[in-house]
């Protein structure tokens, strides 16, 4: 298939606000260009997104993952939904089989040490065996392995000691992997080779001006302190720091069509998975936001300005726009980071792009990011924007190679 | 022999070599398995192929460190997915605001094609880990009969403006080279990055040599030498 990536850049302002900090609990930093820059981790950025694709229902369930240590159990429902003939018992038994076939090591959850919680344990049935680590298994996958496992009820043992069937259970967990897998990959530490890479690579997001950490004292008064020199009733300090951020990502296209394989549905065009999730990462990735200290600062926005581009090149991240901090001497940022990146982009792509192969759009909000507005098509909405991108991809994914 | 030059540069790196468990540590210079690595991803060679990984370890492998950056320290939680409960937690450190030039020495068409490959990747270049993109495209430069040494010599000062002007007083500036050495050079050290293996069920690396030199590059910043102020002179005239 053709490559091509999909760029996604924004500038986002947050107020004063503490995103995502490190074990001191003050905001996470970076240095860049010399100067000490605020900094919201990828991975806080990712869970974010994943998050927001629940929260707003932009999937179904059924293209979303699970992630869990308790995979028998819940591959056992999948069975007794597939087959209600089968007992609870018999259920987890034909499942604790075949996830063992899919390499995956299970074992016995370790009891209790409480006296009490063991006399407890002691009641209840034989523990179910867990995997060690938390697996991630798309509903697809979880289907075809309930599928197979009822195929060979009758003598489970016998059934997957035949290579074959054996390999299609190994087969069943690597294909057809659920959107959030596809987009951001899978580690199953004891059983390496049913990894998924992701197709998604989310940059640190680093504030355009030079960042120092402020601190937030604050007192509580005590509603009942009756003393006569009432003093306060809690006292500590809040680290924040506010920002305006460049934010990152780069989707490999042609690899988030290879991990997600076949349709979800069978009456699906074979683009459409693609196109769907695609749409979800723009959507997710633009409008989340990590929740640290959420009820404290209330830092809800949105981006000033996005600019996605589809590439058949290298993807190429705009932060070196940034290096040299902005100063914001006009008050805010926004307005010059919008300036060095109207100036940055035409000439980074004139050295190494390739304008006859790349689409860009622009989607921006208010005065301070008119410089954008010549960057590529302006769209009026995050709803114009991602039709029109995911359009784009099917359009290409159609094209022959 | 032919050399391939990359520029390494972006606003966070990690270059683990001994990284293991739950604290994941950075070199302070890019590793070969990590630029290896990268080649590997942008040619589009899968993870378990090991026969096509060997034709890439066989490249002698150097870095010039432009602009050293300074450490930074990432604490990082995780969560069950289901049950909340919290995972170990884990410590990652990144090299921030550095600059390096790597270099690759060996056969032409093999570097002709990582050259092209690296402008339309299979996989998309990263520094050391997924979440650090270049900020700029990573090719230099491909350079015919030339050693790896000369490559990392000639190759101009990649370090960032401000970083130059910094240093605006010296005309030249000594930048460290780390490369693998010649068999008549007797003070290498070792490290354990040669990759063997990035199959990931078992990943492998090598041992391989790699001895510390010092290059003279110039400072485009550099500004007018002004001469050095002697108040002696004076008194020599009066005299």
């Amino acid at each position: 298939m053709t490559r091509f990536y999909l760029d996604v850049h924004a500038l986002q302002t947050v107020p004063p606000s503490n995103l995502n900090r490190d074990d001191t609990g003050a905001p996470k930093s970076a240095v860049y260009g010399g100067v000490p820059r605020a900094r919201v981790s990828s991975q806080a950025w990712k869970k974010a997104t994943r998050d927001y694709f629940k929260a707003e229902s932009l999937l179904d369930p059924s293209e979303l993952g699970v992630r869990t240590k308790k995979v028998v159990e819940v591959l056992a429902d999948y069975i007794r939904d597939a087959d209600p003939s089968q007992g609870q018992a018999d259920a987890l038994k034909l499942a604790a089989e075949v996830i063992v076939a899919t390499g995956l090591k299970i074992e016995a959850p370790k009891r209790k040490t409480s006296a009490k919680e063991a006399a407890a344990e002691d009641d209840a049935a034989e523990p179910v065996p867990q995997s060690k680590y938390l697996m991630f298994l798309s509903a697809r996958q979880l289907d075809g392995l309930a599928r197979l496992a009822i195929e060979g009820a009758a003598d489970i043992k016998a059934f997957l000691k035949d290579k074959d069937n054996k390999a299609r259970a190994k087969q069943i967990a690597d294909t057809r992997h659920s959107v959030d897998i596809a987009l951001f990959g899978r580690m199953v530490a004891d059983s390496a080779d049913i990894n998924v890479d992701a197709a998604v690579q989310v940059a640190h997001a680093i504030s355009v001006h030079r960042v120092e950490n402020e601190s937030d004292y604050f007192t509580a008064v005590d509603d009942h302190n009756k003393d006569t020199e009432p003093g306060a009733g809690m006292i500590g300090t809040v680290d924040f720091n506010s920002a305006t951020l460049y934010r990152y990502a780069a989707l490999g296209v042609h690899q988030l069509a290879a991990n997600l394989g076949e349709g979800l549905r069978d009456d699906e065009s074979r683009t459409t998975p693609v196109r769907r999730a695609v749409e979800a990462f723009v959507r997710g990735f633009t409008g989340s936001l990590p929740t640290g200290k959420i009820n404290t600062f209330g830092h809800h926005t949105l981006p000033d300005a996005v600019i996605v581009k589809l590439r058949t090149t290298r993807p190429i991240s705009f932060v070196a726009a940034f290096e040299e901090p902005v100063r914001g001497n006009q008050g805010g940022h926004v307005s010059e980071a919008s300036a060095r990146l109207a100036e940055y982009i035409p000439d980074i792509e004139r050295a190494y792009g390739n304008d006859d192969s790349t689409l860009t759009w622009v989607l921006r909000v208010g005065p301070n990011t008119q410089k954008l507005a010549a960057i590529g098509t302006e769209t009026a909405s995050i709803n114009e924007l991602i039709t029109s991108i995911g359009q784009a991809v099917a359009e290409r994914l159609e094209k022959p190679a | 022999m032919s050399v391939l030059t990359l520029r390494l540069a972006g606003p966070l790196q990690s270059w683990g070599a001994s990284a293991r468990f739950t604290r994941r540590t950075t070199e302070s210079a890019p590793t070969k398995s990590g630029v290896i690595g990268m080649l590997a991803a942008a040619s589009g060679i899968e993870r378990d192929d090991d026969e096509a990984l060997a034709k890439l370890g066989a490249l002698r492998f150097g870095v010039r460190i432009d602009q050293p950056g300074t450490r930074v320290r990432d604490f990082q939680t995780a969560h069950h997915g289901v049950t909340g409960t919290s995972m170990p937690l884990s410590e990652r450190f990144y090299l921030a605001d550095a600059v390096f030039v790597a270099a690759l020495e060996g056969d032409r068409a093999l570097l002709t094609t990582l050259h092209a490959s690296l402008r339309a990747p299979v996989f998309p270049p990263f520094l050391g880990r997924r979440s650090c993109p270049p900020a700029h495209p990573v090719d230099l430069g491909l350079y015919d009969d030339v050693s790896l040494h000369q490559a990392l010599t000639d190759e101009p000062w990649q370090a960032a403006p401000w970083y130059r002007r910094q240093h605006h007083r010296d005309a030249t500036v000594s930048l460290v080279v780390l490369r693998e050495s010649h068999e008549d050079e007797h003070d290498a050290d070792f490290q354990r990055d040669q990759p063997l293996s990035f199959a990931a069920e078992h990943r492998r690396h090598a041992l391989r040599t790699v001895v510390s030199r010092t290059v003279d590059i110039p400072n485009p910043a550099a500004a007018p030498w002004h001469p050095r102020h002697d108040p002696f002179e004076a008194l020599e005239e009066s005299a």
